[in-house]
């Protein structure tokens, strides 16, 4: 199991190990089989760069993730309020709550995740309490009636209900599982990559003729 | 096959376990597809046959699935094992008589848990509904039996290479049995919850990704170069892609479950491997697609051929799917529609189907030295098969999309019921011309062991398909 570096990027097999393996190539019929040398094709290689850059950036914003609770809480502020309470039905309560808002850094959030009245009022009590403990709202997903811790890992904090340390229940800019897959993938193509240079160059053609 | 059972191993007729393997795998294609057709009628016409427990939706479904997987997909590939593996080697199988006992196993083994699966005894589990006994049954006398004949065949080879397609074979064999027996461990040790969710997903996940896809794929790797003629284009890029299908296919089970509570982080990192299971599709779609240079006009001509480049070529919608659709921006919208039960059959009834088929028909003819029977009934079987496929996935993607409306938008349940009706007889209609195209196959391949012309010696089956 000689290695050599010299130029890893041609070849990290020595010359005697490339004789054996193109003799080997080059020798024996597998079932009637036989397999080329060729290189990955350019084209391909650039697809695979494209799909690895788009596994990325494809997943990374959250779209899709629940509702947190933050979203909401100026709706559970104005709920009660004599302006909503004078209006007469669910849907139009609703509909001045999503137009009346002040806050607009929300919006999109809320356009993307509507609610009803009903809605509104199962979460609202779970809300208000949160709010009176000083919790970040950010932090807890809306999932149907409950409203619960989400299931982030970011950067550690001291909670501000419990007073303890943990791990910030919000989206970091640096995700664990994105950080898992930038080492898994560099990894891969090291290994794919050592595992291809210890086979013969691909400028080498092999002659088919010999074992047939 | 009874009198194989008792004879000693050198009495069996190299090839026997393959050809008892490949009939018996026609056979629960039937059976498979046939009860596919039926389901499909049920939710077609909501009025047929009613009444009676045993034939209602909820027992029927999971017979068909696993009839499919565990009978037609997984008892074509041991066929393709028995025979390739060994050939690729310049050897025989090591042992015949494992094999034969191993079909018989199998197939008594299969018809015992699909009878208690239509009783309604089962884990409750999608993919793994086989209760614990079942799995252990399988585990000892299906997986290990098998993989044990596969390791052996590679290690008592005549070659000192290893072909690409037995990388696959002796590592799909592994993968799978470690699948089988960590992904129903919430019934060996009563998980529940989360637990059993991702357990039971990773199962559902790894046995599409480490058994099926990488197997089909081998036996186009076979396929393509053995019928053709010509070389496998690029040894190097099938390390690119067997390595990938180990390490990015290996993880992503938490992308089933992304609506669960389970940590973000873990499906941020399972969404960005599951984009990345493109890698081994283009790298193996690459690889064949380029081999079959000069030799294209044997797409048209050749059965094997055209089986197995249709299979290649549909693994780039598959995983364009199966990449994407998991992500959450088009989760959220597709899950637990009709759009995911469209791709799973884009995965097993087109994809992986074609791959097999054409190495059933390949092996047959080989094996049993026969000649096609027929081969215009071999170009019906295709064409049924696949307009029959087609018919089934885009009416069920297009119901797909209309229940994720329905799902996102809150209409009442009864009015996507409603819109997906014509969809529902669409499906119908598709299954059964692909249950049709089986019945076909399966008499062509019966006339071909009993009527098919001799093939001399040193000529390949291939070779002869349009002498008289």
């Amino acid at each position: 199991m000689a290695w050599k570096f010299d130029k890893p990027l041609y070849s990290l097999a020595d010359d005697s190990q490339n004789d054996a393996a193109t003799h080997v190539w080059e020798g024996e019929s597998l079932g009637g089989i036989s397999e080329d040398n060729n290189r990955l094709p350019r084209p391909v290689i650039m697809l695979l760069g494209l799909t690895i850059v788009t596994a990325f950036l494809i997943t990374f914003p959250l779209w899709g993730a629940r509702p947190n609770a933050e979203i909401y809480a100026e709706y559970v502020q104005m709920m009660d309020s004599p302006a909503v309470q004078a209006i007469s039905g669910d849907e139009a309560k609703m509909e001045y709550l999503v137009s009346n808002v002040k806050d607009t850094s929300l919006k999109s959030f809320q356009e993307r995740h509507p609610l009803t009245m009903d809605d509104l009022r199962m979460i609202k009590d779970q809300v208000i309490e949160l709010q009176g403990q000083g919790a970040d709202l950010g932090e807890y997903s809306v999932i149907g009636a409950k409203v619960v811790l989400a299931n982030f890992e970011g950067n550690l904090i001291t909670d501000p209900v419990t007073g303890k340390t943990r791990p910030q229940a919000k989206q970091p800019w640096w995700d664990k599982g994105y950080t898992i897959d930038v080492f898994y993938v560099l990894y891969f193509c090291i290994a794919v990559l050592i595992v291809i240079k210890r086979l013969p160059h691909y400028s080498w053609k092999p002659d088919h003729s010999i074992a047939h | 096959m009874l009198k194989y059972l008792f004879k000693r191993n050198e009495d069996i007729p190299p090839g026997t376990a393959a050809v008892f393997f490949g009939f018996s795998s026609i056979m629960w294609f039937v059976i498979g597809t046939g009860l596919g057709s039926f389901n499909a009628a049920k939710l077609a016409f909501p009025d047929f046959v009613t009444g009676t427990e045993l034939f209602s939706f909820g027992h029927m479904r999971q017979v068909h699935v696993l009839a499919v997987i565990f009978g037609w997909i997984s008892m074509a590939f041991a066929m393709a094992m028995m025979y390739i593996t060994p050939a690729l080697g310049n050897t025989k199988l090591w042992s015949e008589k494992l094999g034969v006992w191993n079909c018989f196993l199998w197939n008594i083994g299969l018809s015992l848990g699909l009878t208690l699966l239509w009783f309604g005894i089962s884990s409750g589990r999608e993919y793994s509904d086989f209760p614990w006994f079942i799995d252990l049954y399988i585990a000892a006398f299906i997986a290990l039996p098998m993989a044990f004949n596969v390791w052996m065949t590679i290690i008592t080879r005549r070659t000192q290479g290893i072909y690409t397609t037995n990388w696959f074979f002796g590592a799909g064999v592994f993968m799978v049995t470690i699948v089988f027996i960590v992904g129903n461990s919430p019934e060996w040790f009563n998980l529940t919850g989360l637990s059993e969710a991702y357990m039971t997903w990773w199962f559902a996940h790894n046995v599409l990704g480490l058994w099926i896809t990488p197997i089909a794929a081998a036996i186009a790797y076979y396929t393509v170069p053995k019928v053709t003629g010509n070389p496998l284009y690029s040894h190097r890029i099938g390390h690119l892609h067997f390595w990938s299908v180990v390490v990015f296919y290996s993880t992503p089970a938490a992308h089933h479950l992304m609506s669960a509570p389970l940590p973000e982080w873990l499906k941020s990192f399972a969404s960005v491997e599951g984009v990345l299971i493109l890698v081994p599709a283009i790298a193996f779609v690459s690889n064949l697609l380029l081999t079959m240079t000069g030799k294209w006009h044997m797409f048209v001509e050749n059965v094997e051929i055209k089986f197995t480049i249709t299979g290649v070529m549909m693994a780039i919608p598959l995983n364009m799917q199966g990449g994407f659709q998991q992500t959450r921006a088009i989760n959220w919208y597709v899950h637990g529609t009709g759009w995911i039960v469209a791709h799973a059959h884009l995965a097993l009834l087109g994809f992986s189907t074609f791959l097999e088929g054409a190495a059933v028909y390949y092996g047959l003819q080989t094996l049993l030295r026969r000649k096609l029977y027929s081969l215009a009934l071999a170009n019906f079987h295709f064409w049924f098969l696949l307009i029959g496929f087609s018919i089934y996935w885009i009416s069920m993607t297009i119901a797909g999309l209309i229940q994720g409306a329905g799902k996102i938008y809150e209409v009442p349940y009864i009015d996507v019921v409603i819109a997906e009706h014509p969809y529902m007889i669409a499906r119908w209609i598709g299954g059964t011309m692909v249950f049709t195209g089986n019945v076909v196959w399966l008499y062509n391949m019966y006339m071909t062991a009993k009527a098919g012309t001799e093939i001399p010696e040193g000529r390949l089956p291939h070779e002869l398909a349009y002498e008289r």
